[in-house]
């Protein structure tokens, strides 16, 4: 029986480890909306950001700028090491989920070639189709039920990553009873930026040029998880028969709590009323044709295997210029 | 004699370290080579519009997977470098080992290179054994050459027999017989087997 089920796997699970890399010419670090959307609050503060980094207007008596710069090296600091930390976690994760969306498909493709197997001897055996078949099916859900685990993982990572990204900045804590100065996360002053008045946190680099890195090397990740949310839907749906198929609709969550986790990514669209739609970094259009059929060819199952091996919206060596020249002026090695 | 017999076997162990290098060098070479042929593999699937819901995305994963592609062909001519060192290496070993029998102040006659103390080998051993290890290793090399250039043409029109077979003769090494290799250490370093 169970030799019957384990037929040749179409396609092998072996970690490939492609080097993945992105190509052409490296986009200067601009200020990039994720998904599409504008960031609220933090993209219509930037023009006062902007003249605030005027050192001759220091919003901070100098007293004050002195104790900023090292609570803020230390945020900056931190922040940076979780950002690292959050892109090791994401391979982990894309990794595994590469594995279960493999296994998914070789179990869907074995239970369809089922009919037309070359059985031998246990051809003779009662109901020896049907019950491979129930069982591939079993494992189809199994691994559909983990595919959906490490995306969720991954919904997890981007977005602490964009929590990281959006608390670079460190506010003077108002201490009327305290003689000492501290300093948060939260701003409780209006005339505060954060930014200690645009002054270099370490060496060069103002605090807004530790968020505008951030912000790229996240929307890297925010699209990516986007476009993955989609092959996951693709995977699912050929897992399911007749009505569930309906349930695996783009405006549907995949997990309880999903859209609240979406929000927070900037992905998705309270105006739609679900998630936006995945784009591709260097694309013109949206990926707008989406169809999650329950029948699906081999090639298109193996296309959307490749699709979420390459990571095309990762850029693997900006991302890597981006951690190292941000160590180099931390003076850290983030890896 | 025996001093001159020891030289040699400090050559030998070098040689060996070297070897070693070799196959650190080969398992990399294997593993970068299944990565090449598994983006081979997939690459008339993945270059096939009709396979895709968006022309985008096929542009995009097509142009991901021919930079990786090339990334790893670009790792594998390095790692080919690296072999090409060690074949230097043992043909250095080799030149110098029989300079020093030959060239040396006074010519050693036939006798002398045939002279056997004990179980230690001659000295006729340790040049053959140079040799043949400096020679097995220098047609290796030039193998995994024409293997690679041929990895380069298959990536435009593949087949998966032409990749495993590509493969097969990789990993068999077929100009390093190992038993071979193992005997003739095993006659420089008689001694300290028993």
């Amino acid at each position: 029986m169970s030799c019957c089920a384990k037929t040749s796997p179409i396609f092998h699970s072996q970690a490939t480890t492609d080097l993945m890399n992105g190509s052409g010419p490296h986009e200067t670090p601009t200020v990039t909306n994720f998904g599409g959307q504008s960031c609220g609050r933090d993209t219509m503060e930037t023009p006062d950001r902007a003249s605030s980094q005027n050192p001759s207007s220091p919003s901070l008596p100098a007293s004050v700028a002195r104790l900023w710069r090292p609570a803020a090296q230390r945020n900056v600091r931190n922040q940076w090491s979780k950002l690292a930390s959050c892109r090791q976690q994401w391979a982990n994760s894309s990794s595994s989920g590469r594995s279960h969306a493999t296994s998914l498909v070789n179990a869907y493709l074995s239970r369809m070639y089922m009919p037309s197997m070359e059985l031998g001897v246990l051809s003779d055996m009662p109901n020896i189709r049907t019950k491979a078949c129930a069982k591939l099916f079993k494992q189809q859900e199994l691994y559909r039920g983990q595919l959906l685990l490490s995306y969720k993982d991954m919904v997890a990572i981007v977005t602490h990553m964009m929590n990281s990204s959006r608390s670079m900045r460190s506010y003077v804590k108002s201490t009327s009873s305290s003689p000492l100065i501290q300093f948060s996360s939260d701003s409780e002053d209006h005339n505060d930026d954060g930014d200690g008045g645009g002054i270099p946190v370490y060496t060069f680099w103002s605090i807004l040029k530790f968020e505008q890195l951030a912000e790229e090397l996240v929307g890297m990740f925010v699209s990516e998880l986007i476009l993955k949310r989609l092959l996951v839907l693709n995977l699912s749906g050929i897992s399911c028969e007749g009505s569930e198929v309906d349930e695996l609709n783009w405006s549907n969550e995949l997990y309880p709590g999903e859209f609240d986790d979406l929000r927070i990514c900037n992905l998705y669209s309270n105006h739609d009323c679900q998630p936006v739609i995945p784009r591709l970094m260097q694309g013109k259009s949206d990926i707008s044709a989406l169809k999650s059929k329950s029948q699906q060819n081999r090639e298109n199952l193996e296309v959307c295997l490749a699709t979420w091996l390459t990571e095309v919206n990762i850029d693997a060596l900006r991302a890597d210029e981006i951690m190292a020249t941000v160590g180099e002026e931390m003076h850290v090695s983030l890896s | 004699m025996e001093s001159l017999v020891k030289k040699y076997q400090q050559r030998f162990r070098k040689v060996r370290e070297e070897m070693d290098r070799w196959e650190q060098l080969q398992s990399r070479l294997i593993s970068l080579f299944q990565n090449a042929s598994s983006i081979i593999e997939r690459l008339q699937v993945v270059q096939n519009p009709k396979n895709y819901d968006s022309c985008d995305i096929r542009d995009a994963v097509l142009r991901k997977q021919l930079d990786s592609l090339q990334a790893i062909l670009v790792s594998i001519s390095r790692t080919l470098e690296g072999l090409h060192g060690v074949v230097l290496f043992l043909e250095k070993m080799y030149n110098d080992g029989s300079q020093f029998a030959r060239g040396g102040s006074d010519q050693l006659t036939t006798k002398q290179l045939q002279q056997r103390v004990g179980i230690k080998p001659c000295l006729q051993d340790c040049l053959n054994g140079l040799m043949l290890l400096y020679e097995m290793h220098r047609s290796e090399y030039l193998l995994k050459l024409s293997l690679s250039s041929a990895l380069s043409t298959l990536a435009l029109r593949p087949t998966s027999s032409d990749l495993s077979a590509l493969h097969q003769l990789l990993v068999d090494q077929p100009n390093i017989p190992k038993e071979e290799v193992q005997s003739i250490f095993d006659t420089i370093f008689a001694e300290e087997i028993c």
